[in-house]
């Protein structure tokens, strides 16, 4: 058996989760909630300045609070301060009060130094440099395709447009930690993680043991969206509390307010873009110049951030030629990680709101623009299907044509993800009396893992899935990779596959009968003398493939009057090769345009350029989309069994904010340039408040790009080496 | 508004009688006429509690837990930590978040703005309350049905404002159901399939079927 | 958040009394704001006090001229009664707006109209502004989206309190048990040492107690409406109040109210003179709005408050005759 079935028994299903149950009556433990005996409570202390050097702690007098039992440094003093929040010491105690108490007591001594927290402001060459030896700008990443300039003179028409959109936070429910055991020899961590295995490594390495003596557990987690790869500097530190108290578990979870300071963001985004069409509206030239801002140290150094702040551009309906010129820019913030398609729903906002643009120019429907363009079959279908669904041809208008106070309008955007599937293996205990168990190390970050796990099972050995047990989230199981990228199903469906068919062929050679599956199961597996074990692993092959795409459709009212913007509906078609489970897979679309809507209108990190500090280190100011901003989700999801298992995270957050600016802008006529969409900027972009912070913000994004464009003539050695 | 006078010094109180009696003296101060048996109830009602750890009693899920608590120690925390019950989750120990909710008297509160010494004398639902005797209630299973919750960690904050919103309105519409869980945030993003539970549940709206088209290469020609 | 010791009123008085027996007390009744400011040590009582046993505290008399609200009635209860909507219709829409349905049922009236300056540089943990002590007012210089287009000291911070919007409309009144006794404040009262000290959020000492509100019931028509970034459970940016006696098609007694805007609700009397004996009608709505925010002095950042205002009001008044 080497690829799917043509006929499905238990794939393409709606199916509950197996978890379900856990879930539903408080049972389902997550790393904070596990309480092995003796755990302490732990917490950590932060700079509370944006730049500067710690020349002293008082450690003592945390110690003395009654209740610690441990503080450790995060790193010797006098320590570097390059954002608000970087870590400085943790304190456990057997108690949250204690812990508290003890931060209170433990004094920071710091000598504060300018900084400079707004990415318009670090590319002038007045602003504070966030490292000495450089400036705050990096050097360019470019790409060149044909002849650019030439093409763009020969366009018929051309537009251009600056963009920008603002740097967003993973902000998963459950917080980021660990609760660790580690004695000095042997570590054991009950984590909130994205990828055990790499927990495991880098716990392992920071605290020098070999990779046998650690092992690391995650049966359930609230959420990581790419922010929770990495041990980072919260599991380093639980490690070495645990250790400091001779071995006794360590819970260390961060609070809300650590979480908007120092785990992760989607990077800001910055761009100017020009495209040029052909007398038959075909696009021929593309130019972009643009900076991306992921903190300090370009993203790379949150230990494990993981996150350049490069962002796709001329990716979807591509020119031929092209010029793509891009850099990063650094201030004194909290490090970007990788958050739910790095880079793409900015770059998709910035090249959708340019092909409207273009439409408009052309006098054309911004929908047939996009077929015209389009040289995805996939996609053009997912377009027709959605527009169908929509309603486009009935209801499109032109830009603020909508007549009366409250204005309609429609939008649309594409999406692509091509990221295939890759390391997994599984292994499959096959008992005689005929139950199974299927041990995979990867975990289940809420997309349904657990649950693909049995059902693919059940699908080779066409038994029922009741019979079938699927344990994952544990090094202790065969090796998987990080659950990222949305490349768990396609990487974890194949192994699991793979070795259900070993197990097939090894209770058939056991059992001395033919074909064991289905009905034989039960009679060949009582012939087992005692349980056997088939391992299995991800190959290439036609049970995976590469490539997801899709297509959102948004329609909105905005009430001109006060800037609010009522999202009345939207449609989603997208595909993922062989849906594994339609339930949860629309679980997973819903979430990634959930998501989509809080980038398009509300989510913005905000730094204050008095103090340095994060303004909103909470959910109360940082705001996510609730209950009552979700507008009917229209899900079409097409079925591609002969393509294999695909991935679908992240292909269905990509075009959400990109269609909304596209809806807003059809509604009223203008188009507001940054993200999120607030009342205050569709208010200033009408026109009704003359000289403010948001036409500000444009002239200073004009500035800031011409800057980044003369920068190519400076001295090499002012660029900072971070990769973009 | 009356202009300010200075502030007010040390008083004598029926505390500072009370605290002058010593505490041992409290119950052998029937002497003193003027003190009533109810006064002296009142009195010792009012004595402050800590600020160290004192005997705190919740009444959780139709069971007496006796705590020793500070009176810092949230509801949440006393929940979690002291009752070891982890079903109700830490989101952001700031009510804005609704991970911490459970039902106070039946209504819902976040029990992270709770003080647990404050809790004493209502009746105290948690998610692990739901369920009887291992029977989940229709709220449960249709939220796992559904499919209602990914990460789960939000599910016990929701499921408790769910199962107060159709106590009080047992035919709720999508803006009911959607205005009745608004302290109750998702970020995977399941409030779609919240919506259609709820009203599942409550023999409204049965969810909708998820839409799937099968496709294949010729399809696309 | 720092130990303290806790205690139970039985009483107003005792209440008072219980505080003053310790250094650094803090009244409890919702603690949704007050446990807020404690977590993130911008309050660090010795002592709370609960009021919430104070038998009476939560009751709402329903008379012929007035209702009188004890200071412990439940935002949800001010909600969810079908009677207030119908008599005092700001005042429910004003609660139905106050954060979730959890905070509404936790919140009380009295800590609703008590409750300390939002602006996210007072609340932030490493900040010591104007408001707690500090030297300036952050805002000023940094992000103020959310603050004040009207004020008469150096800081900017905003009330938010959306009953104290709606109770001004009302005409409704406080009542304060202060070291004087108890005193009978009207809502300019409550927020009058906000406009001139930048250190007060409103005019209560800490040992001051709200013991009652009072409510006129003189037949007037009221409605409230508020604007955020999102469609609930979020701070407004804006909002507004307005009520009437209709008499033979005329407007009389109006009041034009908005808040978020102000260190208190904000009113002008000769505003409310305008709409004095007149018929109401769009574009008398627009030139009263108008000329409520005439003074208005936005900030970059929150320059849209001053359509947003101007469109609230408008549609408020509006709203009393449709």
């Amino acid at each position: 058996m080497k690829t799917w079935p043509d006929t499905l028994e238990h794939l393409s299903k709606p199916r509950p989760r197996v978890d379900g149950r856990e879930k539903v009556t408080g049972r389902a433990e997550y790393a904070y909630d596990v309480l092995p005996q003796g755990w302490l409570y732990a917490v950590i202390l932060r700079a509370p300045v944006a730049a500067g050097t710690v020349t002293g702690i008082d450690l003592k007098a945390g110690r003395r609070v009654p209740g610690v039992r441990a503080v450790v440094l995060s790193q010797p003093l006098p320590a570097r301060v390059r954002f608000y929040g970087q870590e400085l010491a943790a304190v456990a105690a057997e108690t949250r009060e204690a812990c508290e108490d003890a931060l209170r007591a433990m004094k920071v001594q710091v000598r504060e130094e300018p900084f400079v927290v707004q990415e318009l402001e670090a590319v002038h060459p007045h602003a504070s440099r966030v490292f000495e030896e450089y400036g705050n700008i990096s050097k360019a990443k470019e790409s060149r395709q044909g002849d650019p300039e030439a093409a763009m003179e020969d366009s018929s028409t051309t537009v251009e447009g600056y963009y920008a959109t603002a740097v967003n936070l993973h902000q998963p429910m459950e917080t980021h930690g660990n609760t660790v055991r580690f004695n000095g020899e042997e570590l054991l961590a009950w984590s909130s993680t994205q990828g055990v295995f790499g927990v495991r490594d880098g716990l392992a390495g920071a605290m020098g043991i070999p990779l046998s003596k650690a092992r690391v557990i995650t049966r359930y987690m609230g959420g990581g969206f790419g922010s929770k790869f990495p041990a980072g500097a919260e599991g380093r530190l639980a490690a070495e509390l645990s250790k400091a108290t001779g071995g006794r578990p360590v819970k260390l979870m961060l609070t809300r307010f650590d979480e908007s300071l120092a785990v992760g963001n989607r990077p800001s985004c910055f761009a100017r873009v020009k495209m040029g069409t052909d007398s038959n509206g075909r696009i021929k030239a593309y130019e972009m110049t643009g900076f991306g801002c992921a903190g300090y140290a370009g993203g790379g150094s949150s230990e494990g951030g993981s996150g350049g702040a490069s962002f796709p551009a001329n990716h979807l309906y591509p020119a031929e030629n092209a010029r793509i010129d891009q850099r990063s820019v650094t201030i004194n913030a909290g490090s970007g990680r990788a958050f739910r398609a790095p880079g793409h729903p900015p770059g998709v906002f910035i090249q959708e709101s340019l092909m409207d643009q273009m439409a408009l120019a052309l006098d054309m429907d911004p929908l047939e623009f996009r077929l015209r363009n389009d040289d995805s079959p996939i996609r053009r279908k997912e377009f027709e299907l959605g527009a169908e669904r929509i309603g486009w041809k009935e209801t499109y208008r032109k830009p603020g044509s909508s007549p009366g106070v409250i204005k309609k309008g429609l939008g649309c955007a594409g999406s692509y993800w091509g990221v295939p599937g890759g390391d997994s293996n599984a292994e499959v205990q096959v008992n005689p009396d005929g139950s199974v168990v299927i041990r995979c190390g990867t975990q289940d970050i809420g997309t349904g893992t657990s649950t693909l796990v049995p059902l693919v099972a059940a699908e080779v050995l066409r038994i029922d899935p009741n019979l079938i047990k699927g344990e994952i989230g544990d090094t202790r199981f065969p090796y998987s990779g990080g659950s990222g990228g949305s490349r768990t199903a396609p990487s974890v469906a194949p192994a699991v596959f793979d070795a259900c068919v070993n197990a097939l062929e090894a209770v058939a050679g056991k059992s001395g009968m033919k074909d064991v599956r289905g009905e034989k199961w039960t009679e060949a597996c009582g012939k087992l003398r005692y349980p056997i074990v088939a391992q299995g692993e991800w190959k290439k092959g036609p049970l995976s493939s590469r490539g997801a795409y899709g297509a959102q459709f948004v329609e909105v009212e905005v009430d001109t009057e006060t800037g609010f913007i009522d999202l009345k509906r939207i449609v989603a078609v997208h595909d993922c090769g062989l849906v594994i489970n339609p339930l949860t897979a629309r679980s997973q679309v819903n979430g990634g345009i959930i998501m989509g809507i809080g980038g398009a209108l509300y989510e913005d990190r905000i730094m204050d350029p008095v103090s340095g500090v994060v303004l909103n280190p909470n959910y109360e100011t940082y705001k996510l989309p609730g209950m009552a901003d979700i507008p009917e989700i229209d899900v079409v999801l097409l079925n591609f069994p002969e393509r294999g298992v695909l991935g679908m995270g992240e292909p269905v957050h990509i075009p959400t904010s990109a269609a909304i600016a596209n809806a807003v802008a059809n509604a009223l006529g203008v188009r507001v340039q940054t993200l999120p969409i607030t009342p205050a900027k569709v208010l200033s972009a009408l026109g009704q408040t003359g000289d403010d912070f948001y036409q500000r913000s444009l002239s200073d994004l004009q500035r800031a790009l011409q800057r980044v464009n003369e920068v190519a003539s400076l001295p090499q050695e002012t660029l900072s080496e971070f990769v973009v | 508004m009356k202009p300010r006078k200075e502030s007010i010094g040390a008083r004598f109180t029926r505390r500072t009688f009370i605290k002058s009696l010593g505490a041992t003296a409290v119950t052998s101060a029937a002497s003193f006429a003027e003190v009533s048996a109810s006064e002296m109830k009142a009195a010792r009602e009012e004595m402050p509690l800590g600020p160290g750890a004192v005997p705190v009693t919740l009444r959780v899920n139709g069971k007496v837990l006796n705590l020793e608590l500070e009176p810092r120690v949230t509801l949440t925390d006393a929940l979690r930590y002291h009752a070891e019950l982890t079903g109700t989750k830490t989101g952001c120990d700031r009510a804005s978040c609704g991970a911490c909710t459970v039902l106070l008297d039946g209504e819902p509160v976040y029990s992270c703005m709770k003080l647990a010494i404050d809790a004493q004398g209502s009746e105290i639902t948690t998610i692990e309350g739901l369920a009887r005797d291992g029977q989940l209630t229709a709220l449960q299973e249709s939220f796992v049905e559904t499919d209602a919750l990914q990460c789960g960690f939000c599910t016990s904050g929701f499921l408790l404002s769910a199962t107060a919103l159709l106590a009080a309105n047992p035919a709720p519409s999508r803006e009911d159901v959607k205005h009745g869980c608004s302290g109750n945030l998702c970020r995977c993003g399941s409030q779609p399939h919240i919506v259609h539970a709820v009203q599942q549940a409550a023999g409204v709206k049965k969810a909708p079927q998820v839409e799937l088209i099968p496709m294949n290469r010729e399809d696309l020609a | 958040m720092k130990a303290f010791s806790y205690s139970q009123a039985q009483s107003f008085e005792g209440a008072v009394e219980r505080f003053h027996e310790a250094s650094a007390s803090r009244y409890l009744a919702g603690g949704v704001d007050l446990l807020g400011e404690m977590k993130d040590s911008l309050l660090e009582p010795d002592q709370l006090v609960n009021l919430k046993p104070i038998p009476e505290s939560d009751s709402i008399e329903t008379g012929d001229k007035a209702w009188t609200f004890g200071p412990n009635v439940t935002i949800a209860r001010l909600e969810k009664h079908g009677a207030l909507r119908e008599r005092f219709r700001a005042m429910a829409e004003a609660a139905r707006h106050v954060g979730s349905p959890q905070i509404r049922n936790m919140g009380t009236l009295g800590g609703n109209l008590a409750q300390h300056s939002r602006c996210w540089y007072y609340r932030h943990k490493d900040i010591e502004c104007l408001k707690n002590g500090g030297a300036r007012c952050y805002a000023r210089q940094g992000d103020s989206r959310y603050h004040c287009l009207f004020t008469e000291n150096p800081c900017i911070s905003p009330s938010v309190s959306n009953l104290a919007t709606a109770l001004m409309a009302l005409d409704g009144t406080i009542h304060v048990l202060t070291e004087n006794g108890e005193e009978e404040w009207s809502v300019e009262d409550l927020y009058r040492d906000a406009w001139r000290n930048p250190m007060a959020h409103n005019s209560l000492a800490p040992a001051d107690l709200i013991v009652r509100v009072v409510v006129p019931d003189v037949g007037r028509r009221s409605h409230y409406l508020q604007q955020s970034d999102r469609a609930e459970f979020d701070w407004a940016l804006v909002s507004a109040a307005a009520s009437a006696r209709m008499e033979g098609g005329k407007l009389r007694d109006a009041r034009l109210v908005v808040g978020c805007v102000a260190p208190g609700p904000y009113q002008l009397e000769e505003v409310n003179a305008m709409l004095e004996g007149k018929a109401l009608t769009a574009d008398l709505a627009e030139s009263a709005a108008e000329k409520l925010l005439d003074k208005a002095d936005p900030t970059p950042e929150n320059a849209y408050k001053v359509p947003l205002a101007k469109t609230l009001a408008r549609r408020c008044l509006m709203a009393l005759v449709e």
